[in-house]
C-alpha cells in the first residue's frame, strides 16, 4: 500500500522552497541521511543538499522504506547512513536497543550556532537523542458546504459523529465517513486513537507487558465497526492516498486524515472541493475528554555505528532545520521551531493536541503491538469473529513477537 | 570430451548457480535455525517530547532498555533455536487450539465449518489456504485460455498474427505491481468497472467488499496475468506440430475436436506440464495483487506473510522459516508434475 502512496506522490509537483543564507560547515566527508517520504523531510533534504561542495559530500535519500532500512542500518557494523528521520513510533525501539549515539555533547558545541531551542530536544532520561523539527495530529476534515446546508454542527464526540452521519445519510449521502481502515498500520492507528481517548493502555506502564484485552479496548473497538457501517463498503481495501482521494473528489462529507495533508485539500490540480473542507479537532471518545487522536513529532538522530562525521552530519541536519527554512516554508507543516507562525492549515492540530490528544505510546514494543492489533482487529471489523477474540489473537500475536524480538521474557 | 574440459564449460554456470541459488538458500535455512536480538532489560526511563511555542510534554514509564557490555555496546544475542521458528511459523500452538472447537456440534457439516473458521484465524494457514487456492484454481484456467487463444491466434491470417501476439502479451510485460494497480484502481468506488456498471443501471457494486468478490477478482487479475505465458508457449509449439498426421486424420473423418484432442493435446503435452511446472512456482509465490488489495483480512498468501514478518515484525529469522515453508510447499505441489514428466521421459526412451 506504500508504492500507493509513492505513485500518487510523485505525481504531485512539490516545488519546495529554497531558504536563503548560504551553507558553511567546518569539516569535510560525507554525510548521508535517509528519511520517510513527504513533502517537509523535502524541503530538507534540499537544504542539507545544499551544503555540497568544499570537500562536503551530501546523498539524501527519501523512501516509505526508510524504517526497515533504518533498523537494519542501525544494526550492522557500520551505518551506511550517517543521519535518519524517525518519528516517536519509529526511535523507541533504536533508543531501546542502545543504537543511538547521544546529542548532548554536539547540541552544547553548536547551540548558539544554530539557535537550537529546547523545545526541539528529544530526551531519554539525561539522554538527547533526537532533534525535533515537526509535530503533526491526525484530526477531522469535513464538507463546510454539506454542513451548513442541512444545518449540521461539527461534532465533538463519536456519538455526535454517528448522529451526524445519521442526518447525513437522511440527507441522500451513502457513505459520508472515511478513514483509513485498508491498510493495517492506518487502522491499528486509528484504533489506537480511539483506545487511548477511551482510557485505554497498549502496556501497562509499570510491568510492560500488554493490556490489549480491557473493557475501554472492547468499546474503542466495537466503536471502529460502528463507524465502518458509515463508510464504503470498499472500505477494508482503501489506504491513506484513497481516504484523501475520496475527500477531495467529494465522495465522502467527514474524514480522520493527518494534519499536515490540509493544505492538500485546497489543491485545485488534485481537489474538487477547494475551499470546503474545515478542520477540526478529532472527536473525543468521552464528552469533555481528549480528542482521540495522539500527536507525532518528527526529527533526526545519529547513530552509534556511522562511518562519517557525527559532527559535520550534525551541523548539516542543524544547517537545513535553521529558523530561515521555517520562515520560507512555514505553512509546509506544523514547524516546532518558534520561528513558525501558525496557519489555517494547522489550528486544528494544535487544538487536538492542546485538548488533550496524548503523544503516541513511546515504548519500544509499541510497533510490534501495533502489527499485531492491525494484523487482528480486521477480523472483527468485517465480521469475521468478536472483538474479545481479535483482541486475544492480537495479544497472542504480539507476546510471540515481542518474545523473539527479547522484548518480553 | 575430456573431463577437464567438460568442467571448464560448465564451471561459470555452476558457480553462478552455487552463489545465486544454492548459497542463499542455504543462508535461509542458517538463519531460519537461528534467532538474534538485542539483549533488554526494564528500567524506568523518562521521556520528553516537544509540543509547539515551547511546550513539552513528560512521561516516566518502565520500558525495556537495552543490556549495554564493559565498552557501553549493546549486548546482542545470537542463539540455534532449532526448528522453534518454524514452529512458530506454522503456528502449531494456534493450529492445536483451533482442533479444540468448542462449538457446539451436531453435524459433519458444522463441524468442518466451524473448524474452517478456526483455522482461518490462524495466520499461517489462512494464508496457505488461499495461495493453494489461488493456484489451484488459476492454473486450469491459464492452461485452457493459453490453448484457446493459441489455437484462435494459429487460426487468423499471417498479416494480423504479430499484432495479436504482441497485444496478448501486453499482461506479462507490465509489472505485476503496476498492473495491480491499475486492477484495483478499476474495481475500487468511482473506478471504470464500477462507474460502468452503475452507469448502465446495474446498480453499485462492491467488489473489494467481502472475500468472495475480492478473491474473484484477486484470482481474475492472476488468470490474466499469467495466461499470456501460457499462450505464448503453446503458440510457439502449436508451429512445430506435423501436418502429416492432421491430414490423415481429416482423411479418416475426424472433426476439428477430435483433432485437437487426439493429435495437438498430445504432441503438446511436454509444453502443458512446463507450463504446469512453471506456473505453480509462481502463483505459489503470489504477492503483489495481496500487498496492493490491502486485502489480508480477505484473501492472504505465503509470501505476503514472510514479508509482513520481516517489515513489520522486523523478525529476518521466522521470515526465513516462512520462505523455506514456501520452498517446501512448492516442492510438495511439484513432486506429481515432476513424477509424471520422469514417467513420459522413460516411455519415450
Amino acid at each position: 500500500m506504500k508504492l500507493k502512496r509513492l505513485l500518487l506522490a510523485s505525481t504531485i509537483a512539490l516545488s519546495p522552497v529554497a531558504a536563503t543564507a548560504e551553507c558553511a560547515v567546518d569539516g569535510t566527508g560525507e554525510v548521508n541521511v535517509i528519511s520517510n517520504f513527504f513533502e517537509a523531510l523535502e524541503v530538507l533534504a534540499n537544504e542539507m543538499e545544499s551544503c555540497e561542495g568544499n570537500g562536503v559530500v551530501i546523498d539524501t535519500k527519501l523512501t516509505t522504506d526508510h524504517k526497515e532500512e533504518t533498523d537494519k542500518a542501525f544494526e550492522a557494523a557500520t551505518s551506511p547512513f550517517d543521519a535518519a528521520a524517525v518519528a516517536n513510533s519509529s526511535i523507541t525501539l533504536l533508543q531501546a536497543k542502545g543504537q543511538l549515539r547521544p546529542l548532548n555533547d554536539l547540541v552544547e558545541k553548536y547551540r548558539a550556532e544554530y539557535d537550537i531551542e529546547d523545545t526541539m530536544l528529544i530526551r531519554f532520561g539525561d539522554e538527547i537523542a533526537a532533534i525535533a523539527f515537526m509535530v503533526n495530529a491526525q484530526h477531522l476534515f469535513y464538507r463546510k458546504d454539506i454542513f451548513e446546508a442541512n444545518g449540521i454542527e461539527v461534532p465533538t464526540t463519536w456519538e455526535e459523529l454517528l448522529a451526524v452521519a445519521e442526518t447525513l445519510q437522511a440527507a441522500g449521502i451513502e457513505h459520508p465517513y472515511g478513514a483509513a481502515f485498508g491498510n493495517s498500520w492506518e487502522l491499528a492507528n486509528e484504533y489506537i486513537n480511539l483506545l487511548l481517548a477511551n482510557g485505554g493502555t497498549l502496556f501497562d506502564p509499570a510491568t510492560s507487558d500488554s493490556t490489549f484485552e480491557t473493557p475501554e479496548a472492547i468499546a474503542a473497538l466495537e466503536k471502529m465497526g460502528e463507524l465502518y457501517k458509515l463508510m464504503s463498503p470498499n472500505a477494508m481495501s482503501m489506504d491513506f492516498g484513497d481516504v484523501k482521494r475520496q475527500l477531495q473528489q467529494g465522495d465522502v462529507a467527514m474524514a480522520i486524515l493527518w494534519g499536515n495533508e490540509a493544505s492538500a485539500m485546497d489543491n485545485p490540480d488534485e481537489s474538487t472541493v477547494v475551499d470546503q473542507i474545515g478542520f477540526a479537532k478529532a472527536p473525543a471518545m468521552v464528552a469533555g475528554g481528549a480528542p482521540a487522536s495522539t500527536f507525532w513529532w518528527d526529527g533526526y538522530v545519529i547513530p552509534k555505528n556511522l562511518d562519517g562525521d557525527p559532527d559535520l552530519t550534525f551541523q548539516v541536519l542543524m544547517h537545513a532545520m535553521r529558523a530561515e527554512t521555517v520562515k520560507a516554508n512555514n505553512d509546509v507543516t506544523l514547524w516546532i521551531r518558534s520561528a513558525y507562525e501558525p496557519g489555517r492549515y494547522t489550528t486544528a492540530i494544535t487544538d487536538t493536541v492542546v485538548a488533550g490528544a496524548p503523544p503516541y505510546p513511546m515504548n519500544p514494543q509499541a510497533a510490534l503491538a501495533h502489527s499485531a492489533l492491525g494484523e487482528n482487529i480486521a477480523d472483527f471489523i468485517v465480521g469475521k469473529e468478536s472483538a474479545e477474540e481479535s483482541l486475544a489473537d492480537a495479544t497472542r500475536a504480539y507476546r510471540a513477537a515481542a518474545r523473539e524480538q527479547g522484548l518480553l521474557q | 570430451m575430456k573431463r577437464s574440459t567438460f568442467f571448464s564449460f560448465v564451471a561459470p554456470s555452476l558457480v553462478s548457480m552455487l552463489l545465486l541459488i544454492a548459497l542463499p538458500l542455504v543462508a535461509i535455512v542458517y538463519l531460519s535455525l537461528h534467532q538474534s536480538f538485542t539483549k533488554t532489560e526494564l528500567r524506568e526511563v523518562k521521556t520528553e517530547v516537544p509540543l509547539f511555542g515551547g511546550l513539552t510534554r513528560e512521561v516516566v514509564r518502565t520500558v525495556p532498555q537495552s543490556v549495554l557490555d564493559e565498552n557501553g555496546n549493546p549486548v546482542r544475542v545470537w542463539q540455534y533455536v532449532g526448528g522453534e521458528n518454524l514452529r512458530n511459523a506454522l503456528d502449531i500452538d494456534g493450529l492445536e487450539s483451533a482442533l479444540n472447537v468448542t462449538a457446539t456440534i451436531r453435524w459433519p457439516r458444522e463441524f468442518i465449518s466451524a473448524l474452517y473458521g478456526e483455522i482461518s484465524d490462524v495466520a499461517f494457514w489462512s494464508a496457505l489456504e488461499f495461495t493453494l487456492l489461488y493456484t489451484f484454481v488459476t492454473t486450469p484456467i491459464i492452461l485452457i485460455l493459453g490453448f484457446g487463444l493459441a489455437l484462435a491466434t494459429n487460426r487468423i491470417i499471417k498479416p494480423l498474427r504479430g499484432t495479436v501476439v504482441s497485444v496478448t502479451l501486453l499482461p506479462m510485460i507490465v509489472t505485476p505491481v503496476v498492473s495491480s494497480l491499475a486492477v484495483y484502481w478499476l474495481f475500487i468506488d468511482g473506478g471504470v468497472v464500477t462507474a460502468t456498471l452503475e452507469a448502465v443501471g446495474l446498480g453499485k457494486f462492491y467488489f473489494l467488499a467481502d472475500p468472495f468478490t475480492i478473491r474473484a477478482v484477486i484470482i481474475a487479475f492472476g488468470v490474466w496475468f499469467a495466461a499470456p505465458f501460457a499462450f505464448i508457449i503453446l503458440y510457439a509449439g502449436l508451429q512445430t506440430v506435423p501436418e502429416d498426421p492432421i491430414e490423415a486424420a481429416i482423411i479418416d473423418g475426424a472433426t476439428p475436436w477430435q483433432r485437437v484432442r487426439y493429435i495437438v493435446i498430445p504432441y503438446l503435452s511436454p509444453l502443458f506440464a512446463v507450463i504446469t511446472l512453471i506456473h505453480v512456482m509462481d502463483s505459489y509465490r503470489v504477492f503483489e495483487p495481496i500487498l496492493v488489495f490491502g486485502s489480508s483480512v480477505f484473501a492472504n498468501s505465503v509470501q505476503y506473510l514472510t514479508y509482513y514478518t520481516l517489515v513489520f515484525e522486523g523478525n529476518i529469522h521466522k521470515a526465513a522459516a516462512y520462505a523455506v515453508l514456501t520452498v517446501i510447499g512448492v516442492v510438495i505441489l511439484l513432486i506429481p508434475i515432476m513424477i509424471r514428466t520422469y514417467k513420459d521421459q522413460k516411455a519415450e526412451r
